[in-house]
């Protein structure tokens, strides 16, 4: 399988600063999304450390182990990447007194030949696109969504609820984190966005299905998602990063095929 | 919708083809409104035109009036039988067709010449008788006026002398412009012969005229038009072989001078509308307003085209007028003030008279330049080329091969231009695609450059960002060097600055103050002025000098630093140590405490990695953690708990409860022992400490009195550094030498053989020995003779030294002190049972009974006996025994009244009772 990788994001139109940070790793088919939080700029550092650390660690461990890697293996490494993760921010926090109390979101993917692997942290979500039909494949860990699985809101109720970005787990906010890591088998044509809340409190999954299943570059995608957030508010900061699968063998170079090889 | 609209526009201006199209309509709106291109393309066309190979024609020649004609001949304008004689001396030589381009459009009239004209009309009107004088001389005077009217009538001169040469051309200049009704006066007759019918606007039209006078006019054989177009750069490059004056075309004098040298009249030139001029056979091809792109032909060798005379030497006969026999031979002005001249291709100024020579020599060498009928298309062709080029094919091209093809374009368009022009004497404007090729060229390449720019810029930003977030995060795992490394890649800002400085006190917390120092510089060079930089920086100057935890190999555990004030209480793991509390065996023990929860601990170190190298270290190391682990799980009343063990910078630490207290090492000294019943009771319960470690499975291995904590008035006994032993002992440290003192060793753990409880059980029968006796049961001069002893004498019955004590006690210490395992105390707990057994026996007064004995044993007054007792490691700096303070120096309670008097004993051991089958329980023992 190839995975080709696109990220944006925007501030949004309310905030000045991008609290939220997403990076790629286009050789080890790795992609982090996180969207910090906490006062003065410590949002930013909080989410930038994360997915520094993340893609540094994470990308590094990928490369060394190669393709063979078993996803029981990276499963672990992916946890273990996470809690140290976790504890640079929590000391990184308790030692400069102006970034005390920052945290940050996570959503973390690894694409493997079929198969990807998706950790996530908070209220950053996982989409994915598959023959039309959008699903989101993470739950957030907000207590938004502990009321709705309690049973205590009802789904039009938590529309318009206040306290949408209330996270229940957050990285680097306790010494001690639980990544929530789930596998799913992956398609050819599988489109899966990384999304902050800015995309998904501002967006409709309807309007989100509509923008991702039309023909455009992934950058054109990117693009508009960011400016439909924007035109429905752009309260917080907007970042997404989308992954596209397609069947292995489709960036042969000419002469390649030439040779028929 | 909107939103794909709004991504696609904000596409689209910034796409490389919309940048070529911007500058392919730039460079066109540019050509239209400036000359900038025209002025590039009349430069190149001159360099081009007179690369030219043609050859001038020598049937031509000028003469000129110049300066030195002006100087010798009078100022200008001359009196025209001054011209007169110069035609007649060509005429005499039988110039071809003399082409004269003054201006002769006023008669010139000498003053004299009316009053002689006044003179002659009175003379012949007057009656012959009336006048005066005779006949004679009236005839006379008539003659002289006659002679006056024909010399000073230089019109008529000059006319006689036209009219005798015959072959004389004259100039006439018109305004142009487009004629609105009739003309102000028709063209005179002498004019009109010159002219041909022509009204098809083939031709450029004029308004006015101003021709010869008419004496002149008359006797010349043509009349032609002298008037030259400047092109947009003032110069002369086209010649107008025709001006149109109310329906009669008027040739120029280079066309009119052609003609005549051909012997043809003006009847015989034809005119092909629009396209050419047609003198007999010869075809001049023109533009549709009868405009010539005559050739201009290089100087030669530094000399002009056509030779040019001055008009005195002509006349003087220096130059022979028989040279201009059969030429064309043109009058002209050079001289400053006189002509005008103009720029031409391949000459920065020409007189009108030397243009004619050049424009006449090409047309009869038939030397013009034509812009083909096919040219316009072909020109507006290669500029869609072109400008497809700039718009589709260059944004798609690289860098590399986009400079090759543009290159090779520009190079073919101007070689096209150029080859044509100078070979086949075509020209084809190419200079406008040529500027749209290399401006959009530079246009495109500017972008492209200023748009990487950015965004290498924006990498270089995010990338630098990355760092900082790793170096924040490497920082937060306590990888500060690393963190360090991280921070430098990173241009400085005022967010690193801050970023830095936490670095550094983390630094200084870890008493790297060398690496801090470092930090401060590398901030330093930024802004000196940040916060308090300057004072921590000279602070961590001065303290990076000084040797620190961990560093430097000439401490082993080095001190910690303490008083420095300002500096960050350094940290060891999560403890800040508050202060050195003493030196133990292999480190320092320091007071710490965890800030977290507040607690107090007591912190021993060990620089492992200056006692070990490489495989040894982390043998050590692994050892430590192991042995720490195990010690931790120890609780028990009587030992000493464990909170934590760590390493950093290379110190091994163990954090444990801090105890208000003193190790038993003064007990044993003479005059400060410890009453009977008090040391019996510390040692039971050691013993019981040690059997319940004993049933953990954890040897302690080096129970000695400096390993045993008392604190003497809540009465709490503790045993200290469980296992730490173990990382120590038989272990070869790099100097080679064991480490700590054999003395309290069991024979079995001297021979290195694995040792259990009964071991730890033998050295505390050799502490309660000492704490009996004040000395040690074996003593050696050397090491050597102390591990004999120990291994093979048995120890000496303990009454020797202490008679008072009852025969129970020193069967029980003699029994601990068996050589063989088997035969010892096999656990604490009956060791234990028992000391309190004894205890219960002990007469209440013991302690005033020992008092009587301490003035026999001075006998025995062995002055070596002080260091014998001692030590025997011979490690010096580092040995335990022989530092003078004790783990723990804290305030202590100090043990006073009961010291025992001090009792000097002899080295004879030879005495000592054998405890006669004691095997197995305390029960068998008899008290």
């Amino acid at each position: 399988m190839i995975y080709t990788f696109c990220t944006k994001t925007d501030p949004g139109r309310a905030r000045e600063n991008n609290e939220d940070s997403a990076v790629y790793d286009e050789a080890t088919y790795l992609g982090v999304l996180a969207d910090g939080m906490g006062g003065y700029n410590a949002g930013e550092i909080a989410s930038g450390m994360a997915t520094a650390f993340i893609r540094s660690e994470m990308a590094r461990w990928l490369s060394e182990v190669g393709k063979n890697a078993k996803a029981r293996e990276i499963r672990r490494a992916l946890e273990i990447c996470v809690d140290n993760a976790n504890r640079s921010i929590f000391n990184a926090a308790n030692s400069n007194s102006q970034y005390s109390g920052m945290g940050t979101t996570l959503v973390v993917a690894v694409f493997l030949d079929s198969k990807v692997l998706i950790g996530h942290i908070g209220d950053s979500r996982c989409y994915r696109l598959r023959n039309g039909e959008l699903l989101q494949i993470t739950k957030d860990h907000s207590l938004l969504q502990e009321q709705l699985d309690a049973g205590l809101l009802t789904l039009e109720q938590a529309a318009t609820a206040s306290h949408k970005n209330l996270v229940t787990r957050a990285l680097g906010v306790e010494d001690a984190v639980l990544l929530e890591l789930n596998e799913h088998q992956v398609d050819p044509g599988d489109l899966y966005m990384l999304c902050s809340d800015g995309l998904s409190d501002m967006v409709g999954d309807p309007e989100i299905a509509n923008i991702l299943g039309a023909q455009a570059t992934l950058e054109q995608k990117a693009e508009r998602l960011v400016a439909a957030a924007n035109e429905h508010g752009g309260r917080d900061n907007i970042t997404v990063l989308m992954v596209q699968a397609a069947t292995g063998g489709e960036k042969r170079g000419l002469i390649s095929r030439l040779l028929g090889k | 919708m909107a939103t794909s609209f709004l991504s696609r526009r904000s596409e689209f201006w910034r796409s490389d083809w919309f940048a070529g199209l911007l500058v392919v309509v730039a460079v066109v709106a540019l050509h239209k409104t400036t000359n900038l291109v025209e002025s590039l393309e009349r430069r190149f066309y001159d360099v081009a035109v007179t690369s030219s190979s043609r050859q001038p024609s020598d049937r031509i020649a000028v003469i000129a009036i110049d300066d030195q004609s002006i100087a010798n001949i009078g100022r200008w304008p001359w009196p025209r039988d001054v011209h007169a004689k110069l035609i007649d001396q060509l005429a005499a030589a039988k110039a071809k067709t003399i082409v004269h381009t003054t201006f002769f459009f006023e008669p010139q009239v000498d003053r004299g010449l009316v009053f002689i004209k006044k003179m002659k009309d009175l003379l012949a009107g007057a009656p012959a008788d009336s006048a005066p004088g005779s006949a004679d001389t009236r005839e006379q005077l008539a003659r002289v006026i006659a002679e006056a009217e024909v010399a000073l009538d230089s019109d008529g001169i000059l006319a006689n002398s036209i009219k005798n040469a015959g072959n004389v051309l004259l100039p006439s200049f018109f305004t142009l412009g487009e004629p609105q009704g009739k003309p102000d006066k028709p063209m005179p007759a002498f004019a009109l012969k010159s002219t041909l019918d022509e009204g098809s606007g083939y031709s450029l039209p004029a308004i006015r005229g101003q021709q010869p006078i008419e004496s002149l006019g008359n006797v010349a054989i043509g009349i032609a038009h002298l008037n030259q177009i400047q092109d947009v750069d003032g110069a002369v490059r086209q010649e107008p072989l025709l001006v149109n004056y109310y329906g009669k075309a008027v040739p120029s004098l280079a066309l009119l001078a052609a003609v005549k040298s051909l012997n043809l009249t003006p009847a015989d030139v034809k005119l092909n509308a629009g396209d050419s001029v047609q003198i007999g056979k010869l075809r001049i091809k023109t533009d549709e307003s009868a405009l010539m792109l005559p050739q201009f032909y290089k100087d030669r060798d530094g000399k002009p085209a056509f030779a040019v005379d001055s008009f005195y030497d002509v006349l003087t006969g220096k130059i022979p007028a028989a040279k201009y026999a059969d030429k064309i031979v043109i009058i002209g002005a050079t001289a400053v003030g006189v002509g005008t001249l103009f720029p031409v291709p391949g000459h920065p100024g020409l007189s009108p008279a030397q243009t004619i020579a050049h424009i006449t020599s090409s047309i009869l060498g038939e030397h013009f330049i034509v812009q083909p009928g096919w040219g316009t298309a072909a020109k507006f062709f290669i500029f869609l080329l072109i400008a497809a080029y700039v718009v589709v094919a260059l944004p798609r091209l690289s860098a590399g091969m986009a400079a090759i093809i543009t290159l090779a374009l520009f190079v073919a368009l101007l070689g096209v231009e150029f080859g044509l022009l100078s070979g086949s004497a075509l020209w084809l404007e190419l200079m406008l695609p040529a500027t749209v090729l290399v401006l959009g060229h530079l246009a495109l390449t500017t972008k492209r450059f200023l748009m990487t720019e950015a965004g290498k810029i924006k990498a270089d930003e995010e990338s630098a960002e990355t760092s900082r977030m790793m170096g924040l995060a490497l920082q937060g795992q306590g990888q500060l060097d690393m963190a360090f490394d991280r921070f430098r890649r990173v241009p400085m800002n005022e967010a690193v600055m801050g970023n830095l400085y936490s670095l550094a006190l983390d630094f200084e917390r870890k008493r790297q103050f060398n690496k801090a120092e470092a930090v401060y510089e590398h901030m330093a060079a930024y802004n000196k002025d940040y916060k308090d930089l300057k004072t921590k920086l000279s602070r961590a100057k001065n303290l990076s000098e000084t040797v620190m935890l961990g560093g430097g190999g000439a401490h082993p555990g080095g001190t910690m630093l303490l008083d420095g004030g300002a500096v960050e209480k350094p940290m060891l793991g999560r403890y800040q140590v508050e202060k050195e509390l003493g030196k133990g065996a292999m480190g320092v023990v320091y007071l710490g405490k965890d800030p977290k929860i507040g607690r107090v601990v007591a912190i021993k170190t060990m620089a492992l990695s200056q006692e070990f190298d490489g495989d040894e270290l982390i043998d050590a190391r692994e050892r430590f953690f192991r042995e720490a682990e195990t010690a931790g799980r120890l609780q028990h009343q009587n030992i000493v708990t464990i909170f934590d063990a760590g390493e950093e910078h290379d110190l091994a630490y163990i954090a444990m409860e801090f105890l208000k207290g003193k190790d038993l090492v003064d007990a044993c000294k003479e005059g400060q022992l410890l009453p009977v019943p008090k040391v019996l009771s510390i040692v039971a319960r050691v013993a019981e400490a040690l059997a319940y470690a004993h049933k953990q499975n954890v040897v302690h291995r080096d129970i000695k009195p400096a390993n045993i904590m008392y604190e003497i008035t809540s009465d709490v006994v503790k045993v200290t550094d469980f296992g730490i032993a173990r990382i120590t002992d038989s272990s070869k440290t790099k100097t080679g030498l064991v480490l700590g003192t054999p003395s309290f060793m069991s024979p079995e753990q001297l021979a290195g053989k694995k040792v259990d409880g009964r071991s730890d059980l033998y050295s505390l029968g050799v502490m309660l020995f000492q704490m009996l006796a004040g000395v040690l049961p074996f003593r050696g001069d050397s090491m050597a003779e102390l591990m004999y002893k120990i291994a093979n004498e048995e120890a000496p019955d303990i009454r020797i030294i202490r008679k008072e004590l009852p025969e129970n006690l020193a069967n029980l210490i003699a029994l601990s002190l068996s050589k063989r395992p088997e035969t010892r105390y096999q656990d604490g707990d009956q060791f234990a049972a028992d000391l309190r057994i004894v205890l219960g026996t002990l007469t209440g007064d013991f302690g005033a009974s020992s008092a009587d004995r301490s003035s026999k044993s001075t006998t025995k007054a062995a002055a070596a006996s002080a260091g014998d007792e001692k030590t025997v490691a011979f490690s010096s700096g580092a040995s335990a025994s022989a530092s003078p303070g004790a783990d723990f120096q804290k305030t202590v309670v100090r043990s006073s009244a009961t010291a025992s008097p001090p009792q000097k004993t002899g080295d004879n051991p030879g005495s000592a009772t054998k405890s006669p089958g004691t095997s197995g329980t305390v029960a068998d023992i008899e008290i």
